[in-house]
């Protein structure tokens, strides 16, 4: 995992193959060629859980049906509350067996096809809900070898966010990744102030869509909007050079190689 | 212990389309779904198999496309499918569609259970259950919210109604529709999926199931849909705010000054 000592990182997003899929060998082995593209990288992949709550298989499944090779501290494995526990228990007990040890806690967008943990389920008590704080407490609880990373959301009231935040470390969460950032970003900043030692890694979105963003931001952004991910992934890199940087919805075919030259040093 | 579970391929509620001319939903091209209801009614179907023991059986009638709802029972753990797919079956009511699937539910035979939906949601009749039911002479409850016990050939069951709920007890074989409320239905692991996509559906014609042709399709359908038309669209959304209470308050107040509310 990112730390502030060591050679930033680069998050590499990978999501799973949906459920309905109607191609699913060959979405299952894009899949396989992505991660295991990444483990040779050295970068982490990313997986995501059900993102934007559409139903898809999860990373560990998908790690463990084809087989691969997750290389110790090169898998990010996101978990968000939309499980039962049942479920909950069996992702966590096959990352333990895969030697995947760093989990991504987040409250997740749900859907009515996808169950919500009930406090009861992760032992959190005066609360109507289960958000990211109960689960990371939850996680580190019953699987204390796993490292909990949190999301950190800069468009959120600040006050609110920092709150936020902060029962999220309270909680034993050990590292943070934004919402994707396009430059200087006050709340970015503050968050390094205020928490020198804790890893950042700062999402960067590789879509040239940048008008995707908008529910995001909380403006609309015009979908003609010229945006070019690649100049700002370099300007982020530059802004924070102690981070790592998450990267959403990157182009394996049109930008994988660009982001390996970038991080051997052969191109900034 | 077998259990047939009916299910049915819908238009995906978010892309549904009214053909201005027939006045029928226009399924070609739009996402189709397993209806929402018939995937507690395959939950329903593997819990009692699980307990049981025995077998849970999907059945849908519909084009080869329908496939895919059967498959996603398949995923989710039914040990066979059968799909009733043919031309004479189209345009078939909900009068026709009970008798093709009790034909087809005679053929598959020594069935203790079916299980459907409460109702589907494009046609939203709720009347195949029964339908099925009454063709079968098979004891029936409709809108089950558990199924409490079954044994010595009966089974115990909680109707809702408007003010609460029945207790009923139905001597086996029966049929019940099913709400919500009776289970959360499991979502697919890959292993099964994969599985589900290489298995072999049945396909079943009328003559397989010894369907009488002048009981299925369309001229065999008394009733006419003489207009559908989409509701009046919305402009209202609704975003739900979680959390703790405090967190949730603070959060509602920046969203309603984000869109200049307050």
């Amino acid at each position: 995992m990112v730390k502030n000592d060591c050679r930033p990182d680069y998050h590499i997003e990978i999501i799973p193959p949906k459920q309905d899929s109607q191609k699913l060998e060959e979405d299952l082995s894009l899949f396989a060629s992505k991660f295991e593209r990444v483990m040779k990288s050295g970068f982490i992949a990313s997986i995501t859980d059900n993102a934007m709550g559409l139903l898809a298989f999860q990373g560990h499944e998908c790690i463990e049906e084809l087989g691969l090779h997750a290389r110790p501290d090169q898998v990010l494995i996101h978990l968000n509350t939309f499980h039962t526990k049942q479920a909950l228990h069996e992702i966590l007990d096959s990352c333990e067996r895969l030697g995947i040890r760093s989990i991504l806690a987040i409250s997740g967008d749900g859907s009515p096809r996808l169950p919500k943990l009930r406090p009861k389920d992760v032992e959190a008590e005066n609360t109507a809900s289960v958000t990211s704080v109960e689960l990371t407490q939850y996680i580190l609880k019953h699987y204390p070898s796993f490292t909990v990373g949190v999301a950190f959301n800069p468009y959120e009231p600040e006050e609110h966010e920092f709150e936020k935040l902060e029962r999220k470390l309270d909680a034993g969460a050990s590292f943070v990744i934004t919402q994707p950032i396009t430059g200087k970003n006050g709340a970015v900043d503050r968050l390094l102030s205020r928490y020198p030692c804790l890893p950042v890694v700062v999402e960067a979105w590789m879509s040239k869509k940048l008008y995707l963003l908008s529910d995001v931001v909380g403006y609309p952004i015009p979908e003609d909007a010229v945006f070019d991910p690649i100049e700002t992934l370099r300007n982020l890199r530059a802004l924070y050079p102690d981070c790592g940087q998450y990267l959403s919805l990157l182009g394996f075919k049109t930008q994988y190689e660009t982001i390996e030259s970038m991080a051997r040093g052969d191109i900034l | 212990m077998k259990t047939v579970v009916c299910i049915k391929q819908v238009p995906s509620t978010t892309d549904a389309k009214i053909d201005p001319e027939t006045k029928r939903i226009i399924r070609e091209g739009t996402k189709a779904v397993m209806n929402p209801f018939d995937l507690y009614a395959v939950e329903e179907a593997l819990r009692i198999r699980e307990r049981l023991g025995g077998e849970a059986i999907a059945v849908s009638m519909g084009p080869e496309s329908a496939k895919n709802s059967l498959i996603e029972a398949l995923s989710m753990g039914a040990d066979r499918a059968v799909l009733l797919c043919g031309r004479q079956f189209a345009g078939s009511d909900t009068w026709a569609t009970s008798y093709a699937l009790s034909k087809a539910i005679e053929k598959i035979g020594d069935v203790d259970l079916v299980i459907c939906g409460k109702q589907a949601v494009d046609g939203d009749t709720a009347q195949v259950g029964p339908g099925i039911a009454a063709k079968l002479g098979m004891m029936q409850a409709a809108n089950v919210s558990s199924v409490d016990e079954i044994n010595d050939g009966e089974m115990t069951v909680k109707r809702m109604n408007e003010t609460g709920f029945d207790v009923l007890k139905l001597k086996l074989p029966a049929l019940i529709t099913v709400i919500k409320d009776i289970n959360e239905p499991r979502i697919p692991t890959l292993k099964n999926a994969r599985k589900a996509r290489s298995a072999a559906i049945s396909v079943w014609s009328p003559d397989d199931i010894g369907a009488d042709p002048d009981k299925i399709g369309l001229n065999a359908s008394p009733t006419r849909v003489v207009k559908t038309e989409p509701p009046a669209s919305r402009n209202a959304a609704t975003l739900k705010i979680e959390g703790e209470p405090s967190d949730a308050a603070k959060k509602l107040v920046y969203e309603l000054t984000a869109r200049k509310l307050i």
